[in-house]
């Protein structure tokens, strides 16, 4: 195993001239796969709705990326409230992927994105193949204006007690299979922390053509009150984010990435500029950045410019340098 | 909205366990309306615990100064963090968020009912009101006499008043549910607002369904974001064609009381 990772290295030192002394503006680009990101920060689905409120804050076209939330063929009106509970040093979500359908996305909301000048990772849902088939179909008019499609094999949120799609990867091969077949461009397979098969799950993506993994989404979770007897959460279970899976979301990457499958899109708990390093040491290719975009509303901002002055301090030229890099 | 760090001007007593700050904030004192909260950080910025902000009902404005207030009380460790901070200090929130309740209105006179904490934000729209020269009358029912030292901002308002305590140490004893329809034909040429605990709400839909009156209810949820991004705040609402959710931090916090479910 820990060949593999080495091997990795050295190729990642072949391309990248890390070390070398250099007082230029750092190189933030990174590919994955066939996607080129300006920068490897992407903000997650669902935590950043379509960008527009990100906008009041900052120029939100300085991100690598930006994932929609997740669209469906159909509105969905999502999980009862309460939705939300805060959790030592994370927060439980069960919104239960509410949305107004993939029709309204492309007819009222793509436009916007497009004037905010950020990539679209397009995140979709379905419940089965030909669901997901169905919503691909819509995109296709569209596909110029997204340099990604998103699969969310993985909310917690919507089957019973947190199952999701890829919890089989079997359904992961057909499901992925189902988009590629139908659009050309890049598709990245989302998956959760929730089961324990991350590594078959993406050699079935891999080979029905995904282009990448991002992962985690939301481990499942609950939280009890204890004056009532009663979940805090309308939907009983729920997903939770923040810092406090951090540790969770980083071992994942790490174990996936140094199979060496597909490139990694490493999110879970990241807060600032040296948990995004972490996730790239751990063999990540570019981050997502979910819940710090519910607090700290510049984060993206704020993350891009601490990330460029730690490689200038550290001259280190390139941030690409820091993929897979972890000493065993 | 923006994030702003803004300097407290003073963060006093105002009951047991109630505290009001004064924050220094042009930003918000010009685009506030009726409504509209802030969204704070509860936590030292270097600090991650509690790593969700909180959100606060703008209390009052004072536009010559640049200052408004929020008006809290403290329940957890967020309203903790809030009561030890001192004048001088910053305070890192977001706002003003929420959508404006509408410009009221036809009738021109206002009845606000309140119960417990739910008349901070009736307190804004009591001062915006009355500064257009609308007449304005409260009611507004509490456990005790904890806020007590509301009536003294009512009356230098100028605002008509009747408060009702549980215990009966301030105003009337009983609960304000109970004298809402005491004048049936007054609630009918005003324009009614809305807020307290979940419990008072559903009496006073209740009550006001059977004699046909609406009302605008200021609701609140548990939150995300607070910027309208996560779907986290939602509340359940009757529409046209069966129910819909909708978000507190972006389509309310004021809503048609008539339409609210609550489970
Ligand atoms: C739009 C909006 C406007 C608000 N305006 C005001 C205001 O003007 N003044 C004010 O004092 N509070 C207001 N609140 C409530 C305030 O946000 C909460 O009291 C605060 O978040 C509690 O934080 P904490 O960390 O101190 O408590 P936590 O540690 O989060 O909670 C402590 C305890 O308080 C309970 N609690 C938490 N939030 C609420 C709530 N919203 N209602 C009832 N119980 C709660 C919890 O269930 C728990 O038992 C508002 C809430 C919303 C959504
Ligand atoms: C409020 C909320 C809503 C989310 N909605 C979606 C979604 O619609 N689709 C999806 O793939 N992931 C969704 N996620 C998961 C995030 O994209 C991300 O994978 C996860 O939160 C872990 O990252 P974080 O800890 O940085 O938030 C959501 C997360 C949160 C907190
Ligand atoms: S709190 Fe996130 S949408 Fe309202």
């Amino acid at each position: 195993m820990t060949d593999r990772l080495f091997k990795w290295e050295k190729e990642n030192e072949k391309d990248v001239p890390g070390e070398e002394r250099s007082s230029r503006k750092p190189d933030m680009s990174v590919e994955i796969g066939r996607i080129g990101l300006k920068n490897p920060l992407v903000a997650c689905s669902g935590t950043f709705s379509h960008g527009e409120e990100h906008s009041n804050f900052y120029d939100i076209s300085v991100l690598g990326a930006v994932t929609t939330k997740s669209y469906s063929l159909k509105p969905r009106k999502g999980n009862p409230p309460p939705r939300i509970c805060e959790t030592p040093a994370g927060m439980l979500n069960s919104i239960g992927l509410q949305n107004d359908g993939i029709d309204v996305f492309i007819k009222s909301h793509l436009a916007q994105m497009k004037k905010d000048g950020a990539g679209i990772i397009l995140s979709i849902f379905g419940k089965d193949s030909e669901e997901f088939k169905k919503v691909a179909l819509r995109i296709l008019d569209v596909k110029a204006d997204i340099i990604a499609v998103e699969l969310n094999l993985s909310c917690p949120n919507v089957e019973k007690d947190g199952t999701s799609f890829c919890a089989f990867p079997e359904e992961v091969k057909k499901v992925v299979d189902a988009v590629v077949s139908m659009l050309d461009i890049p598709v990245i397979a989302k998956l959760s922390p929730n089961h324990d098969n991350i590594i078959q799950s993406a050699e079935a993506a891999k080979q029905a053509g995904a282009e990448a993994i991002s992962l985690i989404n939301t481990a499942v979770g609950m939280a009890v009150d204890v004056e009532t007897y009663r979940p805090l959460l309308g939907n009983i279970t729920g997903g939770l984010s923040g810092p406090a899976i951090k540790p969770i979301a980083l071992a994942k990457t790490y174990i996936l990435a140094r199979e060496n499958i597909l490139p990694v899109i490493g999110m879970g708990g990241i807060f600032d500029y040296r948990d995004v390093l972490e996730f790239m040491i751990a063999g990540a290719s570019a981050v997502g950045l979910g819940t710090v975009n519910l607090i700290e509303y510049d984060a993206g901002e704020k993350i891009l410019l601490d990330l460029e002055d730690y490689l200038v301090k550290k001259n280190i030229n390139n941030i690409r340098h820091f993929t897979g890099r972890i000493r065993i | 909205m923006k994030i702003l760090n803004s300097e407290i001007l003073s963060n006093e007593r105002y009951g047991p366990d109630i505290y009001k700050m004064e924050i220094f904030a042009p930003h918000i004192v010009k685009n506030v309306g009726a409504g509209q909260f802030v969204n704070i950080r509860c936590c030292s910025p270097d600090k991650r615990d509690p790593l969700l902000r909180r959100p606060f009902s703008v209390f009052d404005v004072e536009k010559k100064f640049n200052v408004f207030s929020i008006l809290y009380r403290v329940r957890g460790k967020g309203t903790r963090y809030m009561s030890e901070l001192k004048k001088g200090d910053t305070v890192n929130m977001a706002g003003p968020l929420g959508k404006p309740v509408e410009p009221v209105s036809l009738k021109g006179n206002l009845l606000l009912i309140g119960g417990g904490m739910g008349i901070a934000p009736l307190n804004l729209i009591s001062r915006i009101a009355a500064d257009e020269g609308k007449k304005v009358s409260v009611l507004a029912g509490f456990k005790d006499s904890s806020l007590l030292m509301w009536e003294r901002d009512l009356m230098r308002m100028g605002v008509k008043y009747r408060m009702f305590s549980e215990d009966g140490s301030w105003g009337q004893q009983g609960l304000v549910c109970d004298h809402i329809l005491d004048e049936p034909k007054v609630l009918r040429d005003h324009d009614i607002f809305c807020c307290g605990p979940v419990e008072m709400l559903k009496v006073l839909q209740r009550e006001l369904e059977r004699e046909d009156i609406r009302a605008t209810a200021i609701l609140e949820e548990k939150m995300g974001c607070g910027i309208g991004v996560c779907n986290g705040c939602v509340v359940k609402v009757k529409k046209k064609d069966g129910i819909d959710y909708l978000r507190v931090c972006r389509e309310g916090p004021a809503f048609e009381l008539s339409e609210v479910i609550f489970d």
